[in-house]
């Protein structure tokens, strides 16, 4: 990768980090404040992990750089119920535990097409676990919508306009 | 402002401190709410050269300083503009309204701040602060034409309007030209034509349904929005400090370019060069004074919304532009032993009568046709609009009066989300082009009620000020017209060859429309109605209610604009009065 792209990547990374001040938490807690459920580092980085293999680094940056594990935490924290919280949490937890379960490792452990193929089978609810098919549900929804509102994606990859300045309703474009 | 503290020393200097203390608080004019009929107010009457004082329940807005969201992108909110649970529990009125998301909420009186009493289930919306709900407004302005001043008569109910198109007309025309109306001429005479900007386009699926509508109907048109939008501006808006419209569909958090039309960009800072403008924000008007001896009101008494302290303003002449129902809340507050019932009230009436509109029903459906063509950019205007093709002729159904609709298509970039890794990244980053999605929601009149009203609940506020209670329902008229909305456009798109019609008929609470109207209605008769034709109180002839609240019946159009034109008129009217020694 061009050392200008890591640079850059690096330093929105960093504006990321700064609007979520870690310096204050206590040891083992998630780096970021939470109001109503608390969440220790180790659960953190499972989710960042987890994330990451949702939404993986290729040539443009992936899930934890862009700190979506972090915007997700904030979104179940302030805008979902306690119950959605707790079963969140609880699934986030059994992941692991299925990981372990499954493959002796914790999931962050595991190589990529191993991570790859346990989420695919959360997905297709092989496993019958409602915490983690709740979990798995809400996680994946906050990532993408995390994704395509991060300033990475809306300023280089999908560029959402704030002034747009003009209007056609008869643009042409290529039928499939 | 100037605070007078009062240090009385001995009688002779507190006699003339009182004196001061009057002259300070005397203007030619008292303009209550700086919303979107209160800044015409403004503008008019400091242009003609009165003293004029804008007071202003809420907080000062000043345009693009205090409009805090306006540059930001979606990854600079939050929650990326959703609301917390933490504020939908806490709000739960007004998180239910389409605009109160994380970068206008700011602009919206939260449920707590400004408790009412709903005898009946009532969504009152407000926006408290200088440019009041202009800063918020849909934009939409369409005229009336008689068919909508002569329905009361024709159809039976409430009273007849004192006025009629020809009186109004060349009041659109001059509000028009100021605010900026982007439009075209239709040649409609169910929805006259005015003094407008070029439009904004039909796309191709909205004017494919255009076209279909043509031939297979006599009167069902589609057209494009009009709209409080400088489309294209001319020096009278150059002028105001505005710009032209760059498309950003972000006006209700206030527009850096002044882009579509509100107090805070237009008539408030027009005013304000006249240096004939107080402007006085966090000042609740508790009550209008009124003087038995001379018959006429004198005053307002105002609670400071900060300090509490209270104070009394004096004028010639009053304007009440508080908003529809607060313009009601004040009147029925402003009692005296002339009016045990209110300033105005000698017939009983005011507070009753209240309509709204009804938007209860909305319908979608796809076209799979036009695939060549998809939007570039946004529209400002929203799309098209259909307006009222029933009963106006003459009457044709089992309800009375009729709807409008609005009509909007586009083609949303579906983003397959399946997959997981790189799978999924990319086909988000791709996305495809879904097939034109249309929709279309109803604007319907209601008839104006004796049993749908306002009136004074025995709790107060922390200004001292009584609840307002509200007891306001829909009835078998708005069901009947919502069926037939429903039936009505379900054929309209199966003709347009539209798939999967999917209507949808969730109730709302009446007020989630925003165009609460009436309780202080126009008539000819004292007897029968509050105002006259220029929208003085029949009884009180110097105060003068051209908000909501004058509203004799509600027609479909989006009001705004008979608002502004009303005011216009009757400000003009209160100072050829004035001049002839009238009203004072």
């Amino acid at each position: 990768m061009e050392r200008r792209i890591v640079i850059k990547q690096i330093m929105i990374m960093a504006a990321g980090m700064a609007l979520l001040p870690s310096c204050l938490r206590e040891e083992g807690q998630a780096s970021i404040a939470l109001q109503n459920m608390p969440i220790s580092l180790v659960e953190e980085k499972v989710l960042a992990e987890i994330t990451e293999t949702l939404i993986p680094a290729t040539d443009s940056p992936g899930a934890k750089a862009l700190n979506l594990h972090l915007f997700v935490l904030k979104m179940v924290d302030d805008c979902y119920t306690k119950a959605e919280q707790d079963e969140f949490k609880k699934g986030l937890g059994k992941v692991d535990e299925l990981s372990q379960a499954l493959f002796s490792q914790r999931f962050s452990d595991l190589p990529r097409n191993q991570r790859e193929n346990l989420l695919t089978d959360i997905q297709e609810q092989r496993h019958d676990s409602p915490s983690i098919a709740a979990f798995y549900k809400i996680m994946k929804a906050e990532t993408i919508k995390g994704y395509l509102n991060s300033k990475y994606v809306m300023t280089k990859l999908v560029i959402w306009e704030l002034v747009p300045g003009r209007y056609n309703g008869y643009y042409p474009v290529k039928t499939t | 402002m100037v605070i007078i503290q009062l240090k009385p020393h001995n009688l002779t200097s507190m006699a003339n401190i009182n004196i001061d203390a009057a002259k300070a608080s005397t203007y030619d004019v008292i303009v209550i709410g700086s919303g979107i009929s209160g800044g015409w107010a403004a503008k008019e009457f400091t242009e003609k050269g009165l003293k004029t004082l804008v007071l202003e329940r809420g907080r000062d807005v000043q345009h693009i300083k205090d409009y805090p969201t306006t540059n930001k992108y979606p990854f600079e909110f939050e929650h990326r503009g959703e609301l917390s649970l933490a504020v939908k529990t806490e709000n739960p009125i007004v998180s239910r309204c389409y605009a109160f998301k994380e970068d206008a909420m700011h602009f919206m009186v939260k449920d707590k701040e400004h408790p009412y009493v709903q005898e009946k289930p009532f969504d009152w919306i407000r926006g408290y602060q200088v440019g009041g709900k202009s800063l918020l407004w849909a934009r939409q302005t369409q005229r009336w034409s008689d068919f909508d001043f002569e329905g009361p008569q024709r159809d039976e109910f409430a009273v007849d309007w004192p006025i009629r198109y020809k009186d109004i007309a060349p009041w659109y025309s001059y509000v028009e030209k100021f605010a900026g109306i982007s439009g075209n001429n239709d040649g409609l005479p169910e929805l006259p034509d005015g003094e407008f900007l070029p439009a904004y386009p039909l796309n191709a699926a909205e004017d494919y349904f255009r076209k279909v509508m043509k031939d297979k109907y006599r009167n069902r048109h589609v057209i494009s929005a009009r709209c409080a939008h400088l489309s294209k501006p001319q020096q009278v808006h150059f002028d105001q400090g505005r710009a032209k419209c760059q498309n950003r569909t972000l006006c209700q958090r206030g527009c850096p370019f002044g882009g579509y039309f509100s107090s805070n960009a237009s008539t408030l800072p027009w005013a304000a060069r006249t240096g004939k403008l107080t402007l006085q924000p966090d000042a609740v008007v508790e009550s209008i004074l009124y003087d038995h001896q001379k018959g006429k009101a004198t005053g307002v008494r105002v609670v400071n919304r900060l300090t509490k302290e209270v104070r009394e303003y004096f004028a010639k002449v009053i304007f009440v532009n508080a908003g529809a129902l607060n313009t009601n809340l004040i009147l029925l507050n402003s009692r005296s032993e002339r009016f045990p019932q209110g300033l105005g009230n000698d017939n009983g009436l005011m507070g009753k009568y209240v309509a709204f509109h009804n938007y209860s029903a909305r319908i979608t459906a796809e076209y799979d046709g036009l695939k060549q063509f998809a939007t570039d950019g946004r529209n400002p205007a929203g799309g098209g609009y259909i307006p009222r093709f029933r009963n106006v002729l003459q009457q044709e159904t089992n309800f009375k009066r009729g709807y409008a609709a609005g009509l909007y298509a586009s083609r949303y970039m579906y983003r397959d989300d399946s997959a997981i890794g790189t799978t999924l990244k990319n086909n988000l980053l791709k996305g495809e082009l879904g097939p034109w999605i249309v929709s279309s929601h109803m604007m319907g009149e209601t008839i104006p009620k004796e049993s749908n009203y306002v009136n004074l609940s025995s709790r107060k506020d922390d200004w001292g000020v009584p609840l307002l209670n509200i007891a306001i329902e829909y009835d078998q008229n708005d069901a009947l017209m919502k069926q037939d909305y429903i039936s009505q456009l379900t054929e309209m798109f199966s003709e347009a060859g539209f798939k999967k019609i999917t209507p949808n008929t969730n109730s709302q609470n009446p007020g989630l429309d925003i165009h609460e109207m009436g309780g202080v209605r126009m008539g000819h008769d004292p007897q029968t109605s509050l105002l006259n034709q220029w929208n003085q109180l029949h009884a009180c002839k110097n105060v003068f209610v051209t908000d909501g609240g004058c509203m004799t019946s509600t027609s479909t159009q989006n009001p705004s604009l008979t608002y502004m034109a009303l005011t216009a008129r009757a400000a003009d009217y209160a100072v050829k009065a004035l001049s002839k020694g009238e009203l004072t």
